[in-house]
């Protein structure tokens, strides 16, 4: 579930942690990767990947979050 | 068990660090006032605006002459206007430029094209457009160091529980301290309460995606918390019952449609509606603001769905369009379009309606902003009879900080933490935590978006009646009775989830009262058994309040400018 933090590129600085609107992170004991353990409330803002100064965390979209969508030639038959 | 940790004392409360907390905090700070902020997340990524926003509504002389008029015509015939008292809108748009000058000071690119203003977006062809694009990716950053700068206190990852007042106005609020390991209490005394806590979402069943309790267009921790602790103090609730619904891409919920630059069409090419055949940075399609229920409309008669077509926009609008993504807080739906190879400008995008929420319905304001609690402020998405969005919020936090400012009396602080409402509803929320086991907080909130989707539904296609709304009502009492009886909270994040439940109930609540009395259809209330609208309701306003146990309703006249 979203978001995924990258470990090897973590640093444990909690950011992510302390700005999730949603509080998705839990981060135990200090300077270690934050756990994502509300993944399922995130609200897919960015807000994590924004600030991570490390870059290193991503968002997976849940499957069912598809965006439908067709090729655009379709409107011009 | 939590206990009361800490009592402090300020001012003026801001209860709430999106964009109108903070105008309101930055204000009254730099009026003199000592202020505190209290924030449920972190002001610097929260709310409806966390990752930018990029349509300011406001009145620029220069652009758009000496007649205001012509402006507020704008306004009111916009998407934000159906519940405007206008004297209000006079005020707001008055101020608005002023407004938008200090945030360019402070750092928000309000100018993103040059040495002036552009107004772009969401507009009639050949009439006044209203809304400044400008770049807020940035917004809540700037915003929060200015308030720290202007001398407020921001204490982030402390949810306001519940108000308290005594029998002359507003004293203070109980919060929950989730920013320790061990979370507490803490109550404020105040003098002044601004209230800025964003729209209710997750009050109906996701449209989209069912079950999946946060996809949705507006912040999910925007749970109507204003309008509940409102609510329950006896403040007056104004329309809560004329439903919206948001619109987006469909499946991946968000606020925004307008930043995409395209055209609407049904799947064989043909426009859906009538304002213009190619859209541009200036001008789009604003054919869905007008003919709001147009999504659902082609799919239930079969002439659907509908897409955004943007493969006839130019590829520097397209440009354009992808920037205005990034300043309107679009990152991760950008970012997911590219993951999946979704380029706009080879595919349309089917759009949808969203379920309903609040936003521009809750609590009603006075010209200075205050409720019908003296000294209580209301500023942003929880306001009822006023409704602008990003620059609403800002604006009328702006003001109203002035306003709480200037205002603040030379009275003593009441003992908030002593009455007897503050040491009951501790005791109230601390069964929650210390309960052995029991229900999961997803239960309560599911069963309030089970019965407001069955029994307070929205338009179009779906009903209210009287029989339909007493029964949900008293379905709720039921829930609610169950809920406060048996659910657990592990930690202060499963209490919080609890409390937001409540809070979404207590909207429930208040939008089926009005929903009852509100006798005429009218935009999405739909009504069974008064199928009509009724004239002679034009310009009134439904206000609905609790007073020594009861749900009083009244109709007022529209304040006009």
């Amino acid at each position: 579930m979203p978001p995924v933090i990258n470990q090897e590129l973590c640093t444990g600085c909690g950011t992510c942690a302390d700005i999730c609107p949603m509080n998705v992170f839990e981060q135990d004991p200090p300077r270690t990767a934050p756990r994502i353990v509300y993944g399922e409330e995130c609200w897919h803002c960015n807000a994590c990947v924004l600030d991570c100064p490390k870059k290193a965390v991503t968002l997976r979209i849940p499957l069912n979050y598809m965006l439908l969508h067709v090729d655009a030639s379709q409107f011009k038959e | 068990m939590m206990t009361l940790k800490h009592v402090l004392e300020t001012d003026v409360l801001v209860v709430g660090g999106g964009i109108g907390g903070l105008c309101a905090a930055i204000s009254a700070a730099q009026g003199g006032a000592r202020v505190t902020v209290l924030e449920k997340a972190n002001s610097r990524r929260s709310g409806s605006g966390a990752t930018g926003n990029d349509h300011f509504t406001c009145y620029y002389p220069r652009a758009h002459g000496n007649d205001i008029g012509v402006i507020l015509k704008e306004l009111l015939d916009s998407m934000l206007g159906l519940c405007h008292d206008t004297s209000l809108s006079v005020r707001f748009l008055e101020r608005s430029i002023g407004i938008a000058d200090k945030w360019h000071e402070w750092g928000i690119n309000m100018k993103p094209f040059g040495d002036d203003y552009i107004f772009m977006g969401h507009a009639f062809p050949n009439r006044p457009r209203i809304f400044l694009k400008y770049d807020g990716h940035n917004q809540k950053q700037a915003l929060t160091a200015q308030a720290k700068k202007a001398g407020a206190k921001i204490l982030n990852h402390h949810p306001v529980l519940d108000l308290l007042r005594n029998a002359d106005g507003i004293t203070g609020a109980l919060a929950l301290d989730m920013s320790e390991r061990e979370p507490s209490y803490v109550v404020v005394r105040a003098k002044k309460v601004i209230l800025a806590t964003g729209a209710a979402s997750r009050l109906y069943p996701p449209a989209g995606t069912p079950g999946w309790l946060f996809n949705t267009a507006f912040c999910p921790s925007c749970t109507g918390a204003a309008q509940a602790q409102g609510w329950r103090i006896g403040a007056k609730l104004v329309n809560m019952e004329l439903p919206n619904r948001h619109a987006g891409p469909k499946y991946f919920s968000r606020a925004g449609k307008s930043t995409w630059i395209g055209v609407y069409r049904y799947p064989n090419g043909r426009l859906l509606g009538p304002f213009v055949t190619r859209a541009t940075r200036e001008v789009g399609d604003i054919t869905c603001d007008v003919w709001n229920s147009a999504y659902t409309d082609v799919v239930m008669n079969g002439t659907g769905p509908a897409y955004i077509d943007c493969s006839g926009t130019s590829p520097d609008d397209m440009k354009f369009m992808r920037a205005g993504m990034i300043s309107e807080g679009l990152g991760a739906l950008l970012d997911h379009m590219d993951d999946k190879g979704i380029d706009p400008s080879r595919h349309g995008v089917e759009f949808m309606q969203y379920e309903p929420h609040l936003i521009g319905r809750g609590l009603e304001i006075d010209i200075n902003g205050e409720t019908s609690i003296p000294g209580l402020y209301a500023a942003g998405d929880m306001v009822g009879n006023f409704r602008s969005d990003i620059s609403g919020a800002a604006v009328w936090g702006w003001m109203e900080g002035e306003h709480a400012a200037a205002n603040l009396g030379a009275g003593a602080f009441d003992e908030a933490e002593k009455s007897d409402r503050a040491k009951e509803r501790m005791a109230w929320y601390n069964t929650f935590m210390t309960r052995p086991s029991g229900a999961h907080w997803k239960e309560a909130a599911l069963g309030l978006q089970q019965i407001m989707g069955d029994y307070a539904a929205a338009g179009p296609y779906r009903v209210r009646s009287e029989t339909l709304l007493d029964a949900g009502l008293k379905y709720l009492g039921d829930l609610r009775r169950d809920a406060e009886a048996s659910v657990r909270a592990a930690n202060a994040h499963e209490l919080l989830r609890t409390v937001e439940a409540f809070e979404l109930m207590d909207n429930g609540e208040a939008i089926m009262h009005a929903a009852r009395e509100r006798r005429e259809s009218r935009g999405m209330h739909l009504r069974s058994d008064y199928t009509f609208t009724n004239p002679l309701l034009n310009d009134k306003f439904l206000t609905v309040r609790r007073e020594n146990g009861r749900v009083v309703t009244e109709w007022r006249p529209r304040r006009s400018a």
